[in-house]
């Protein structure tokens, strides 16, 4: 199981933070070019699949799956966007955004005086206890492909 | 929509949620942004002037020791009274206990703490991003330890220090008239 990279988007779309930790393959476009493709493709995601729901969508787009990799979502209330690739086997991934989300965004971003909301997260606490939080995790395993 | 109500009911009915926690912080942060954004004049080596913020510290200390020490009896002598403010003062206020309590008998006094409630969320393991703006967080603290000391009958003057970022330490200097 592994981790490969994570993004988080601010409600607007900016990109607050990226990171990378097993990427064999670079899209060969800059961070901010990728960022706005990645935006976009997961925007239209999003309301393709409200709209092609036969159901009521509840929480709408949770993730997809590739022959190589999965993309988890995850959107909370206040419209941060957490997005994270992992492998195809990794198991709770979901919980592990959860955690990302209460345990260190809120507690070092949001409650961080220094902080600009929407704004590229520049604190070194955050980094630090994000990469702790990822690196911890049972999902993280370091194994070269 | 109904069950989510009820959710909200327990979970807020319990004694520390959230809100309480965080609400303290985010309105000192709130107050420290407004004083620093309104005064725009610097005394002379470049610190920014934060008397304002120690001022409403110095009359919130004066005021809140007066209720946290209904219960208890009169003090022998000054250490006694540090000695209060360390372990029965700050937890209330700061969750925790001082850390580190040093004097030279003859007035000073040196209060450490290693992880700083309002200085936690800024810096680990001696990061140095956010030591030039910390002062401000400071500010209100070193006001509410003057102000309750004030109220206790110890006139002082007190000083905070910081090197690496969750811990700190208040100077505090008896002022003997």
């Amino acid at each position: 199981m592994t981790v490969h990279n994570l993004y988080i988007f601010s409600r607007n779309g900016v990109l607050l933070y990226y990171a990378e930790w097993n990427r064999l393959n670079k899209s060969g476009i800059t961070k901010e070019e990728e960022a706005k493709l990645m935006y976009g493709m997961l925007f239209s995601i999003k309301s393709f699949v409200n709209k092609i729901s036969p159901l009521d969508p509840k929480e709408g787009f949770l993730y997809y799956k590739t022959s190589k990799y999965t993309l988890h979502y995850l959107e909370t209330p206040s419209g941060l966007k957490f997005v994270i690739n992992t492998d195809n086997i990794s198991q709770n991934v979901r919980q592990l955004l959860q955690q990302l989300y209460s345990q260190v965004y809120v507690e070092y971003v949001v409650k961080n005086p220094f902080c600009q909301l929407n704004e590229p997260i520049q604190s070194e606490v955050f980094k630090s206890k994000l990469d702790e939080l990822i690196k911890k995790s049972p999902i993280f395993l370091n194994r070269s492909l | 929509m109904k069950p989510q109500i009820s959710d909200l009911k327990s979970h807020t009915s319990g004694s520390s949620g959230e809100a309480d926690e965080s609400l303290f912080e985010y309105l000192h942060a709130e107050i420290m942004n407004y004083v620093v954004s309104k005064n725009v004049p610097m005394n002379k080596d470049g610190e920014e002037n934060l008397t304002r913020l120690e001022h409403m510290g110095f009359y919130v200390g004066y005021r809140i020791i007066e209720r946290i020490t209904r219960e208890w009896p009169r003090f022998k002598e000054e250490l006694d009274m540090i000695k209060f403010i360390c372990t029965d003062f700050w937890p209330p206020l700061f969750q925790k206990p001082i850390d580190n309590l040093k004097t030279n008998h003859q007035g000073i006094y040196v209060l450490q703490d290693n992880e700083f409630r309002l200085l936690k969320r800024l810096g680990n393991n001696d990061s140095k991003q956010y030591l030039c703006e910390s002062p401000r967080l400071i500010a209100f603290t070193c006001g509410l330890l003057r102000g309750s000391l004030a109220n206790l009958g110890i006139v002082s003057i007190v000083k905070a220090e910081m090197t690496s970022l969750p811990s700190c330490k208040f100077h505090v200097e008896v002022q003997r008239v």
